[in-house]
């Protein structure tokens, strides 16, 4: 096996570049999903039906299909319907689609970890509800929900590779690049590979750290 | 815009192919995964560090890649190191590998839910440790491990989508080979869409009624009871 690993030196910059890509992409599609869920988790609980048949439709057919397809039909089917958009934001889009499904599910287990007679206390106290939900409900979810949402970024970090399909140049993507001038193949996949591995690593120790706190919180 | 049933129909062979083929490479790689999954979940859990950092090692270069990294690494750096690669076997490699890794972290965790204490008991009766962890542990286990395995079989099944990426003939390729003959964008994109949420679902159904299936001994009598069961 010959492994050359000068062409490690040449590609490294340009690897680091797409890697700052792929975390740019998979955070904000972390907080866009962070808004879908909350969206979807409020319109689950809606007085009207067909709102909520169309979430829970929403959900099943998220939860149900590959990621990948997902990506596609953003970036292939929706200019067909007349929505046309570039490759970053169709990306992100299809990531913060797919994650909301996941997240609105997290933030339905936060809430139940909640005694309901705070918002009875808060009401004793004359808090309007819109203000309880905003002061005394949200935060305590949030930070709650805070360790398995770094496990879902770390899962979009991962997911973002797929992005390379429809050309947006993240680190997967430029990984393939680099081979197409160097045509070093194997160096440069183990590289990106090692790249990969220490972002979600470190992602997981943070994520350990943050059960510490929540769990501490939790009592 | 309008949809056309015909695009469906005409091409409705090609899905068929491909979806045949995602269930087997999903079965296959399903079976092999659990297969290997129980080794390493307990080289994981093992006391002598050899068995178990190389175990850890695998589990973690597993989950802190994306898998199609994975799939690049083993269709294209193995080949250079002088193991011949198809994409089939390259993909059924990395679905395998995936679902053993995945898999034995849920096992893991429910080899880890089983109180000590029983098997802490099973010992001072004098049984053997593997003779505990196969009457104690592995019966009680299943209760736990299923829920976490049937939404980790249903992610493989989502992921083996990515197969298509290298060439693998499965049901992602055929929608692949449809949309490139036909433009027909919203009637492939519903048709594989479709197809793969009914396999999902199914297997999701399948798993729950697999979890009513499987005893839960929770109560500490029910421990005894089945000690003394093994006693005999």
């Amino acid at each position: 096996m010959g492994l050359e690993w000068q062409y490690v030196d040449h590609a490294l910059p340009f690897l680091l570049k797409g890697a700052l890509v792929t975390l740019e992409v998979s955070s904000l599609a972390v907080l866009l999903g962070l808004l879908v869920g909350i969206v979807v988790t409020v319109a689950r609980q809606s007085r009207f039906k067909a709102l909520r048949a169309v979430v829970l439709a929403y959900i099943s057919v998220v939860r149900g299909t590959p990621l990948f397809i997902q990506i596609l039909i953003v970036y292939y089917a929706l200019p067909a319907l007349g929505l046309d958009l570039p490759r970053f934001e169709s990306g992100v889009i299809a990531l913060s689609l797919n994650s909301g499904a996941y997240i609105s599910e997290m933030i339905r287990g936060g809430l139940t970890a909640i005694p309901r007679g705070q918002l009875d206390a808060a009401k004793a106290f004359g808090m309007p509800n819109g203000l309880s939900w905003r002061r005394i409900i949200l935060p305590q979810v949030l930070f709650l929900i805070l360790p398995p949402l770094t496990v879902e970024f770390t899962g979009l970090l991962k997911a973002s590779a797929l992005l390379s399909v429809i050309g947006l140049v993240e680190l997967t993507r430029t990984a393939q690049r680099v081979i197409g001038e160097t045509l070093r193949s194997p160096e440069v996949w183990l590289t990106t590979a090692a790249i990969y591995f220490v972002m979600c690593f470190v992602l997981g120790a943070i994520t350990r750290r943050l059960e510490k706190f929540a769990s501490a919180y939790r009592v | 815009m309008s949809f056309s049933m015909s695009v469906i129909t005409d091409n409705w062979s090609i899905f068929a192919s491909g979806f045949v083929a995602t269930v087997i490479f999903c079965a296959i790689s399903t079976v092999l995964g659990l297969l290997f999954s129980v080794p390493i979940a307990l080289s994981q859990l093992s006391r002598t560090w050899w068995w178990r950092v190389p175990a850890r090692v695998l589990v973690e270069i597993v989950r802190d890649t994306p898998f199609l990294v994975q799939v690049f690494v083993i269709y294209f750096v193995l080949p250079a190191m002088g193991v011949p690669m198809s994409s089939t076997a390259a993909g059924l490699l990395a679905l395998s590998l995936y679902g053993a890794v995945y898999f034995s972290e849920s096992i893991r965790g429910a080899i880890l839910s089983v109180p000590k204490g029983q098997v802490d008991a099973a010992r001072a009766t004098g049984m053997s440790q593997s003779l505990a962890l196969r009457k104690i542990v592995f019966p009680q286990m299943l209760g736990y491990a299923l829920p976490p395995l049937g939404n980790q079989v249903i992610g493989l099944i989502k992921d083996s989508a990515v197969l298509s990426i290298i060439a693998v003939p499965e049901l992602t390729m055929a929608f692949q080979n449809v949309l490139g003959t036909t433009f027909a964008a919203p009637e492939a994109f519903v048709t594989v869409a479709v197809l793969y949420w009914m396999l999902t679902a199914a297997v999701a159904f399948g798993m729950s009624r697999l979890e009513r299936l499987t005893p839960t001994y929770r109560s500490t009598r029910q421990a005894v009871l089945l000690l003394a069961a093994a006693d005999r």
